[in-house]
């Protein structure tokens, strides 16, 4: 055989595999976005089956949107996304500059990792539109308000997890970087959440940890107001602390608070893998840059600041992307903790719809690949440019 | 000198220390579960912080009458093992193509199998159900095992390819020379050479695999349920059998746990496909 066909023929089961498993249900997501296509309608049973001659155009996504009409609806998704825009290239910018601002020669130590600026760029990326939303859209509702009530669930709960995960990652990698007896056992201990399946995870928290009265929550806080009470009666201190209220438990499944019990959750698993991310490059880090450093009489914060952080910004930005197009996926947690009461994201908004409306199922299926790839994009590129070394 | 010696050593054990704490407070869920699932029912809703009781084995025992564990773990092994072998069986050929016989197209090829891992499942849901309701296939373990090979398969890959890069290929032409065909190089040469890497990414597959909870819930009912699906259905209306509910938790993430901490390193390249090192 040929010097060209074989590895072709070795690569072909493959490539045509993930080609049916892309191409097809992705297809027939595009279609059934374009037509009238409802479960159950006895008013028009036509509708119940897909079919050409129910097109129904942009209907699906206006629908969806809750505006009729490419312009509106071009201008509803412009605004939060120049906003998101403007944000990350001030926060950006803003970032940039503050790591600049330093001792002449740290800065050049740091400007040795090349593209800082852009790759806090990414960072910002994907943890300006929670700000943009939480800030600009608050309690804001677009038409029906669904779409963008579940969008600003799903870019809430992504951004809030990436920013606690990225946080507590670096902490927590900083920390166990050096040497110090049972490190390996502690390491076994902080990597075990991530291997916990979803669905346990959930289950395990929402009952368990975070329940108001049978959870380690309520335990807690009946065990402080127990100290609080016996401070109130206590002879001489009695009379200050009677002025203390007692506390009360938090119910994670209401509607408010239910986005939170979701974060916390997700934010236990995710954590350790960003610590071993980042934990694994800093074991790259230039040692003899450290020392010098040293030599030169940079503080601790400066080392941190100058060397670490530059080193650490390549493997953050892969983080925060893997995470984003992970989360952004969320749902048995979800599912779960308040079955969408009140953290209700794009995949479960779209599980709704697919109850019954196809059509708008699809539109919002649509959208949901459309906010996955500008993240996937930028993953890509990084990935791509290690590929070939 | 002696200060400064006496400073270093006291922040070396208060940050021990610290690592300690956070190790021990991030184990701790899991602690809790395992501690919860040897407690009776009425032990394990008592509105204190139990850690002194007479542990019991009843929850273990129950776990197939209450929950049908055994049905659902076998599910889940099943699964999870022929969509780990079948991934490897698609794997090794390509990444083998792949990193001794490169082409132009094949970082284009290696991009875009990325890209496929990064469609959102949700946008697919409908026409899933559709598909495999129209054919057939609904609730069986072949469209479990197929969708779990296929959302598997570019890690696969991309983990394998790696692996193979790291070996001479002088080896494998030697392997030519002696006369060898393609599928003998693979199965004589490669295979031992790179037992390892293939060891751990079949590892990495297959816990991926059994954690796996967003097509295992939504394509299957009982016939070839999974872990996942036992635990998602058994959600809130057992607030007051949380020892059963351990046990079946515990039992359903032990094996994975115990085997995710002999794959720690593996994690890292497989989940960022090499880009941090």
């Amino acid at each position: 055989m040929s010097d060209r066909r074989l590895p072709r023929l070795l690569q072909s089961p493959a490539v045509i595999l993930l080609l049916i498993w892309m191409i097809v249900p992705l297809g027939m997501t595009l279609y059934f976005s374009f037509i009238r296509y409802v479960l159950n309608n006895l008013r028009r049973p036509e509708w119940t089956t897909p079919s050409f001659s129910n097109w129904r155009g942009w209907g699906n996504y206006d629908f969806v949107l809750g505006v009729k009409g490419f312009w509106p609806a071009a201008f509803d998704l412009a605004i939060p996304l120049a906003l998101i825009a403007v944000a990350v290239i001030a926060g950006g910018a803003a970032l940039k500059a503050y790591l600049d601002a330093g001792p002449r020669d740290l800065v050049r130590r740091a400007r040795a990792h090349l593209g800082l600026g852009h790759v806090i760029a990414y960072f910002m990326l994907a943890l300006l539109p929670m700000i943009g939303f939480v800030f600009f859209f608050g309690d804001v509702s677009f038409g029906t308000g669904k779409f963008w009530l579940a969008m600003k669930n799903s870019l809430f709960i992504v951004g809030s997890i990436l920013f606690l995960t990225v946080t507590l990652g670096i902490l927590i990698a900083v920390l166990i970087n050096r040497v110090f007896p049972g490190r390996g056992i502690v390491r076994v201990m902080l990597i075990s959440p991530f291997f916990v399946m979803p669905a346990v995870n959930a289950v395990l928290w929402i009952n368990m940890i975070l329940d108001p009265v049978l959870g380690l929550q309520g335990l807690a806080v009946a065990g402080i107001n127990g100290v609080i009470d016996s401070l109130q009666t206590a002879p001489v201190v009695g009379s200050f602390f009677s002025l203390w209220p007692d506390l009360e438990p938090i119910s994670f499944r209401a509607t408010q608070t239910s986005a939170y019990a979701v974060i916390i959750m997700v934010t236990w698993q995710w954590t350790p893998f960003a610590v071993l991310i980042l934990m694994t490059s800093l074991q790259s880090e230039d040692q003899q840059q450290k020392e010098a450093a040293i030599l030169d009489g940079a503080g601790a914060w400066n080392q941190f600041r100058f060397l670490t952080l530059p080193h650490l910004a390549r493997p953050i930005a892969i983080v925060v992307m893997i995470q984003a197009i992970f989360h952004l996926s969320l749902y048995a947690e979800i599912e779960i903790v308040s079955r969408g009461n009140g953290n209700k994201n794009l995949p479960y908004l779209i599980g709704e719809f697919a109850n019954n409306n196809i059509g708008a199922a699809s539109a919002t299926g649509i959208y949901a690949v459309i906010l996955a790839n500008i993240v996937a994009i930028f993953l890509l590129r990084m990935i791509g440019k290690t590929l070939m070394d | 000198m002696a200060i400064v010696a006496q400073t270093t050593r006291r922040s070396r054990i208060s940050r021990a220390t610290l690592a300690w704490i956070v190790g021990l407070l991030f184990f701790f869920p899991i602690f809790w579960m395992v501690l919860t699932s040897f407690k009776t029912d009425a032990d394990a809703v008592k509105p204190e912080f139990l850690i002194w009781f007479t542990p019991t084995l009843e929850n273990y025992a129950n776990m197939t009458e209450n929950y049908d564990y055994w049905r659902f773990a076998t599910n889940s092994v099943i699964t999870s093992v022929f969509a780990t072998v079948f991934a490897l069986a698609v794997g090794i050929p390509c990444a083998y193509a792949m990193a001794f016989r490169p082409s132009r197209a094949t970082k284009d090829v290696l991009m875009w199998m990325l890209s496929t891992k990064m469609l959102p499942a949700a946008a697919v849901l409908y026409p899933m159900t559709f598909l495999t309701k129209g054919l057939g296939l609904y609730d069986t373990h072949f469209i479990v095992i197929m969708v779990l090979m296929l959302i598997n398969l570019p890690i696969v890959v991309w983990m394998l390819f790696t692996y193979f890069k790291e070996i001479p290929k002088e080896i494998i032409e030697a392997g030519q020379m002696d006369g060898v065909n393609t599928f003998g190089e693979i199965r004589e040469i490669l295979i031992p050479l790179a037992w390892g890497g293939i060891a751990s990414t079949a590892l990495l597959c297959f816990i991926f695999s059994w954690n796996e909870a967003y097509w295992t819930v939504r394509l299957t009912t009982t016939e070839a349920a999974t872990l996942s699906k036992l635990i998602e259905g058994n959600r809130a209306p057992e607030g007051l059998f949380f020892g059963r509910l351990s046990a079946v938790s515990a039992a359903a993430v032990g094996p994975i746990v115990v085997l995710g901490w002999f794959c720690q390193k593996q994690l890292v390249q497989g989940l960022t496909f090499g880009a941090v090192k």
